[in-house]
């Protein structure tokens, strides 16, 4: 992966000496070029962080494809260090939405099934999307990862959001604001109570 | 932000990242697949070019001679209108010299009145 980008970048920095009707051509390539390696880089990340708020693998991945398709259309031409905290926007509202359908879907399955089904429907958390496959060198971190989603899916949504980008995701306080929609003071306060819950929740987990 | 609670950013984090890694074959591959898409649409929004405007200019020049057709089998004998724009077309089309028309302006009058009568 890692000489692919390399040999990417090579590509794209080498010298050109062509009419302006090609070097426009190769700068639409270029933007092209890097938008696919933003996206490479972005999409494992962002299908984990959708699997989490939506715990749903089939929701999360038609998440993270209409962000892309999205992104694309709608940002590609935007400075490339705007693409991930506008991205996430995208790919947040996105998940708002596909949480409001399936809040309105529950609510009609339990209406339809009575409340005795609903009471023996399958707990969602325990459904939820764990990567397959994990060596037992790696259980520790499954595990503590399993107990911070049960955590996570307890907290408002706009805590779990800010936690989501800014710890997993990496985003710094200005990039979160823009991807959540909020000032940067909101971001803080969200991301401290977040961490608090979290901490409080796991203060006695020791692997 | 206490001790514990950066130690506790760091391992999830970490745990975060593992699980990304740890991520199916089958997964990676629908995303990547997901990718393409995204940036075929690009492509295709970029440069629609003649493969999108010649099976439409192909679809409204069937549809103008099935018009015409239709006309000429309705009405019998055909109409000068369709008559003349039929020829209007095969003049342009075999790039006839139309300095001509200048020349004449008794048949450019006579052209005019026969256009305006076919049209009403």
């Amino acid at each position: 992966m890692q000489e692919e980008r390399v040999n990417r970048s090579a590509t794209l920095s080498a010298p050109m000496s062509l009419g302006r009707r090609d070097e426009s051509r190769e700068t639409t390539v270029d933007r092209e070029r890097a938008l696919d390696r933003f996206l490479a880089g972005i999409e494992r990340r962002a299908f984990r962080i959708a699997c989490m708020a939506l715990r749903d693998h089939a929701e999360a991945e038609d998440a993270v494809q209409d962000a892309m398709i999205r992104m694309v259309r709608s940002y590609g031409r935007h400075p490339e260090d705007q693409w991930r905290p506008l991205f996430y926007r995208i790919l947040r509202n996105r998940i708002t939405d596909t949480q409001r359908r399936q809040k309105v879907r529950r609510a009609v399955m339990a209406w339809w099934s009575g409340p005795e089904a609903d009471e023996s429907a399958p707990d969602p958390l325990e459904s939820a999307v764990d990567p397959r496959g994990t060596p037992e060198q790696e259980l520790e971190s499954a595990e503590l990862l399993a107990r911070i989603e049960k955590v996570l899916a307890a907290l408002s949504s706009r805590q779990r959001e800010v936690f989501l980008l800014r710890n997993f995701e990496g985003l710094d306080v200005a990039q979160a604001a823009i991807a959540m929609g909020c000032s940067e003071g909101s971001v803080k306060t969200h991301y401290f109570r977040a961490m608090q819950s979290l901490q409080l929740a796991l203060g006695e987990w020791k692997p | 932000m206490n001790d514990e609670m950066r130690e506790l950013e760091r391992r999830s984090r970490a745990a975060f990242d593992e699980s990304v890694e740890s991520l199916d074959a089958e997964t990676r591959s629908r995303l990547a697949r997901a990718r393409a898409r995204a940036l075929a649409e690009l492509r295709e929004r970029r440069a629609p070019g003649p493969a999108v405007w010649v099976p439409v200019g192909a679809a409204a020049a069937a549809l103008v001679a099935a018009m015409l057709w239709q006309r000429e089998e309705s009405t019998a004998p055909p109409p000068d209108a369709a008559f003349a724009a039929l020829e209007d077309l095969d003049m342009m089309a075999g790039g006839e010299d139309f300095e001509m028309f200048h020349e004449d302006e008794g048949f450019y009058a006579w052209a005019e009145e026969q256009m305006s009568d076919g049209v009403g």
